[in-house]
């Protein structure tokens, strides 16, 4: 088992109510589980998958990655934990403007502590994975959208993490960049990647082996 | 709208405003100063056609002008010069002991400023009278004028008019004077301060029988041209003067012809417009009233016109910075239909606004803080005074216009040149232009500031450095009596006295005090051929040596169970050397002891050498030491014998006075003996340290003033900083947030985020050290005694530099890391 949360509540102080963002979530992930969450607007996906990627809190209820009791952890072990196994993808790809795509791919490893040559193997591997070798001096504004997502799984897979989060890889893509996106995501399943997307679209969610429903912060 | 705006952006507002102001305000003070500086004496209302007749300083060296002329400058004026409608002489007497005695009651004053001028001074000069006709008060002899306030001082209540004071005169005899004038007060902007005057014909047997018409250099003269003369011409027919009447003053008194006096130099006789003599530095010597220093003039000048470009600076980069905040505001404008000309007119408008607030906000400062300065820096300036002033009012609205346009411009072109599409998608704040500019002003601002700093401790070190040189002999614990020459020139059962007190462990009297030693005359070596050479002089008994604490290399001090001494004299080292007897190592082979000191004027006196000091600062530490001549103060051969001031200095027995309590029961009684010998002496003490000190006044002012304005200038330097990393922080923070979920963490974010603006500021480090040597280099070769360059100074002012930076920046930047990143990266 990769991860499990039990009970798990999050909530904001609104006027003195608690208004609940994530109420009574239980779940858990198998290594290799390729986890659509589906979910109208505001009923809590993207706040769940931040949970789980570790970069928000939550109020009660218990969270276990890799049996290590997450809830338990101090921040700095924390971060060490999600460095390590877990990858982000985001919908608008958030590279950094100012970097090329090598730079841009190279940056996880820099604070990972890993060697030059290492991080130059590393990334060469993975502009090759992608077929982006040409592209790898160019700055992400010179990309189409579905490059720049490409560049973006690429940074998120080049730590090789066991877990890749997505939050709507494909939301600001057309349906043909989005298919190639997803297929990408199907192959790395394939390769042993867990995947956890967060999705709107009913046709990405087929690609997924699991579907979580979220309605006002609760499963359905 | 553009007030909207500017409530909006409360934060960016007031750093904006506060930096504003402080330059504003800054630029305002020294406005006043130099405005100050430079209105010296407009209220004459024949100002524009009086000029100050100055000639070559003829008793030092010829090169340097002097504003003292002999007594009858004026006279060959009056007769060769018909351009002039008037001259006029205004005579130093030095200070004066005045008598009052008014309703029975005796009281004594010392008169620092009180001179004598002829009859026509106030035809010239429109000084304010409250009392008398100015055509005829000074007409008669032993006539007075006095100010209202010295009137009330001497007179009470009464009406000053027709009552009488007794002067005591040189040879110690009291004279009566009658009021017969009363000023409403000397203007403080006026190049010569006086609380007493009196007629100079009062001094018409020392003005007729003296000889030394031309070289009596105790005076000075004014004269008042007729209106359109051409002053050029009439400066080179003054030319023809000096020649023609001074051979007979230098004849009689050097037995030399006028070109063996001058050496070769041309007495020239310059004319100096009234409205210069204050501000302008030369002359330097400027015996009554106060003279402005050009220098710093300019130095607060430029330091003004910085700190406002500093704060302007700041103003645009903030500007600017924010833009790209707006950006879509003008997008959605532009989307609009607004005119690139409208959002101009806005920007600039907003621009004028702040300006405006600042301005304000400058002034009211400036009110708050002028009185501090004026503290600090001793002047009397005045802001209401100005804001009355229409002119006044008018630079300031240009000022604010100017600026206002100016710092707004910038952005307001750089701001509508936007596309509205790239700013509506938020292109353009990511990828700002501007940048390059921003950071080149940044570094622009810092290495002014810390130049300044650089400066400013280098004034600090140079200051500290001279109160704590070694000046020749331990200035520390000697208390100065003074007024002794008014008891008498035989002082010994005062001497006798003193001498008994504990708390002295020598007891001297001299004739001058060091740092304040001028009096020179003209000698030679004995034989033929000798050169004259110029020399200080100062007479002192030998008591007075071992006060100080003077180091003989050579022969003996005087002493005085020899009446044979009160011929010889002790030299200095420097003395020597211009006497042409050789350096210390020479002496063995060639003794100066035992060789003669001739006088190069009159008789001719001659006398014997009896020892040689090591050199000592009688001046101030500014100057090199000169060659010093300590005659016998017995020696009636030299002119000055009987005259002049006296003094008894006492050096401080340190064992018995313990508290500063002991040291005022010592004075108090010293004044008590002073009073059983003489009640009439007006008692005065003073500290050699201090006095030493007091000549470095003009430059420990300059140094607060300096540090005030260093701060200053950091201020506003870290304020732009503040706002700018402010800025970027918002522009970062995505950038931020990537890198801390990719797995950076905290502290390589603050370091990332630090190191942009530490790299700034090292670049600003290392500009600035070569401008700050260069003018502290300028600065300190002013002086004769300098504080080394050392590299530490550059090293601890950069430092600070840099660790305020980081304290600036890391404000930001710790909030900024810390943040959490899925707040800076939720999707829109």
């Amino acid at each position: 088992m990769l991860l499990k949360l039990n009970n798990l509540s999050k909530w904001v102080q609104s006027g003195g109510q608690k208004v609940f963002l994530l109420k009574d979530i239980s779940f858990w992930v198998n290594e290799g589980d390729f986890i659509s969450i589906m979910g109208p607007s505001g009923s809590g996906k993207s706040t769940l998958l931040n949970v789980i990627g570790m970069l928000d809190d939550f109020n009660e209820g218990e969270y276990a990655f890799l049996d290590e009791r997450v809830h338990n952890l101090k921040e700095k072990h924390r971060a060490n934990l999600y460095k390590q196994y877990i990858g982000f993808v985001f919908q608008s790809y958030h590279l950094i403007d100012e970097l090329t795509v090598k730079e841009n791919l190279e940056m996880p490893l820099l604070y990972k502590k890993h060697g030059s040559s290492e991080r130059k193997a590393l990334v060469a591997d993975m502009l090759d994975r992608f077929n982006i070798v040409g592209k790898k001096d160019l700055f992400p504004a010179q990309l189409s959208g579905g490059q720049q997502q490409l560049v973006g799984i690429a940074r998120a897979l080049i730590a090789n993490p066991k877990l890749i989060l997505a939050d709507e890889p494909t939301g600001n893509l057309n349906s043909k960049q989005g298919e190639e996106i997803m297929d990408i995501f199907t192959q790395l399943n394939k390769e042993g990647v867990t995947i956890i997307q967060v999705t709107h679209s009913e046709k990405n969610m087929t690609y997924g082996s699991r579907v979580i429903n979220l309605l006002d912060g609760s499963i359905v | 709208m553009a007030w909207r705006n500017a409530i909006r952006q409360k934060q960016f507002a007031m750093l904006n405003i506060l930096g504003l102001s402080i330059g504003i305000a800054t630029c305002f003070i020294i406005g006043l100063y130099i405005h100050s500086e430079m209105t010296y004496d407009r209220f004459h209302e024949k100002g524009d056609r009086i000029y100050r007749v100055n000639q070559p300083d003829i008793w030092g060296d010829w090169n340097d002008i002097s504003a003292n002329t002999g007594p009858n400058v004026a006279t060959a004026l009056r007769t060769d010069a018909p351009d002039f409608e008037a001259i006029t002489r205004i005579f130093n007497t030095g200070a004066q002991v005045v008598r009052t005695n008014e309703q029975n009651e005796v009281n004594i004053y010392n008169e620092g400023q009180y001179y004598a001028a002829e009859e026509n001074f106030f035809d010239v000069f429109s000084f304010k009278f409250s009392q008398g006709d100015p055509h005829s008060v000074l007409k008669e002899p032993r006539s007075m004028v006095v100010t209202k306030e010295k009137a009330y001082q001497y007179f009470g209540e009464t009406d000053p008019m027709g009552k009488t004071v007794e002067v005591k005169d040189w040879e110690g005899k009291w004279q009566t004077y009658t009021v017969r004038g009363v000023l409403e007060e000397v203007p403080y902007k006026s190049h010569i301060q006086f609380d007493v005057l009196v007629s100079l014909s009062s001094f018409s047997d020392r003005l007729n029988v003296h000889g030394w018409k031309w070289i009596w250099t105790a005076f000075s003269t004014y004269g008042l041209v007729k209106e359109g003369t051409d002053i050029q011409a009439l400066t080179s027919k003054l030319q023809e003067i000096p020649p023609k009447w001074a051979p007979p003053t230098t004849e009689r008194i050097f037995n030399q012809k006028f070109e063996e006096f001058t050496k070769g130099h041309q007495w020239t006789l310059y004319l100096q417009p009234l409205k210069e003599i204050y501000r302008s530095s030369t002359p330097n010597f400027n015996t009554f009233g106060p003279a402005g220093n050009p220098m710093y003039v300019k130095i607060f000048g430029a330091i003004g016109v910085l700190v406002l470009l500093l704060s302007s600076i700041n103003f645009m980069n903030l500007s600017t910075a924010r833009s790209s905040k707006r950006a879509k505001e003008i997008g959605v404008r532009k989307v609009l239909g607004s005119k690139r000309r409208g959002l101009i007119k806005q920007f600039v408008l907003e621009s004028i606004l702040f300006v405006l607030i600042g301005t304000i906000l400058a002034l009211v400062l400036v009110q708050i803080s002028l009185g501090t300065f004026n503290a600090i820096t001793d002047v009397q300036l005045e802001l209401l005074y100005y804001l009355s002033n229409p002119l006044f009012i008018g630079i300031v609205v240009v000022f604010i216009l100017i600026l206002g346009v100016l710092s707004g411009s910038y952005p307001a072109f750089y701001l509508s040149m936007f596309r509205p599409v790239e700013t509506l998608k938020g292109k353009i704040s990511n990828r700002f232009r501007g940048k390059g500019i921003r950071n080149g002003l940044v570094v622009f601002q810092f290495t002014i500031s810390i130049a300044l700093v650089i400066c400013t401790l280098f004034v600090q070190k140079q200051l500290s450095y001279t109160a704590s040189m070694d000046i020749g002999f331990k200035k520390d614990n000697i208390l100065q009596i003074h007024n002794i020459d008014q008891i008498g020139f035989d002082t010994e059962i005062l001497k006798t006295k003193l001498e008994s007190n504990p708390a002295f462990s020598k007891v001297g009297k001299s004739f001058g005090l060091p740092p304040n030693i001028w009096t020179g005359d003209r000698y030679k070596a004995l034989g033929a051929k000798n050169d004259v050479v110029q020399l200080r002089n100062v007479r002192a008994e030998g008591d007075y040596l071992d006060v100080l604490g003077l180091k003989f290399i050579a022969g003996r001090n005087f002493d005085a169970s020899r009446t044979n001494d009160k011929y010889k004299v002790v030299l200095n080292e420097e003395a020597v050397k211009m006497l042409g007897w050789g350096n210390q190592e020479d002496y063995k082979a060639d003794n100066p002891v035992g060789k003669i000191v001739a006088l190069a004027s009159g008789d001719e006196d001659e006398f014997e050498v009896i020892g040689v000091v090591k050199d000592f600062n009688f001046n101030s530490v500014k100057q090199e030491i000169g060659p010093l001549v300590i005659i016998h103060h017995q020696n009636d051969k030299v002119w000055d014998y009987g005259a002049g001031l006296s003094y008894y200095s006492m050096r401080l027995n340190t064992d018995v006075l313990g508290s500063p309590n002991d040291l005022q029961e010592v004075i108090d009684t010293v004044r008590e003996e002073i009073a059983q010998v003489d009640p009439a002496v007006p008692f005065e003490y003073s500290f050699m340290d201090q006095d030493f000190e007091n000549t470095f006044i003009a430059e420990q002012q300059m140094g607060n003033v300096l540090n005030i304005f260093t701060t200053l200038a950091l201020i506003i330097a870290c304020l732009g900083l503040f706002g700018l990393t402010a800025f970027s922080a918002e522009q970062r923070v995505k950038e931020l947030g990537i890198r801390k979920v990719l797995g950076a963490k905290v502290s390589e974010l603050v370091l990332l985020f630090s190191s942009e603006f530490t790299k700034l500021i090292v670049i600003s480090v290392i500009l600035s050290t070569p401008i700050a040597y260069f003018l502290v280099d300028d600065w300190l070769a002013n002086f004769a005694y300098r504080t080394s360059i050392d590299l530490w100074v550059f090293a601890v002012a950069s430092c600070s530099a840099i660790i305020i930076t980081v304290l600036t920046v890391s404000f930001q930047a710790i909030k900024l890391a810390s943040t959490n990143p899925i707040e800076s990266l939720r999707t829109e």
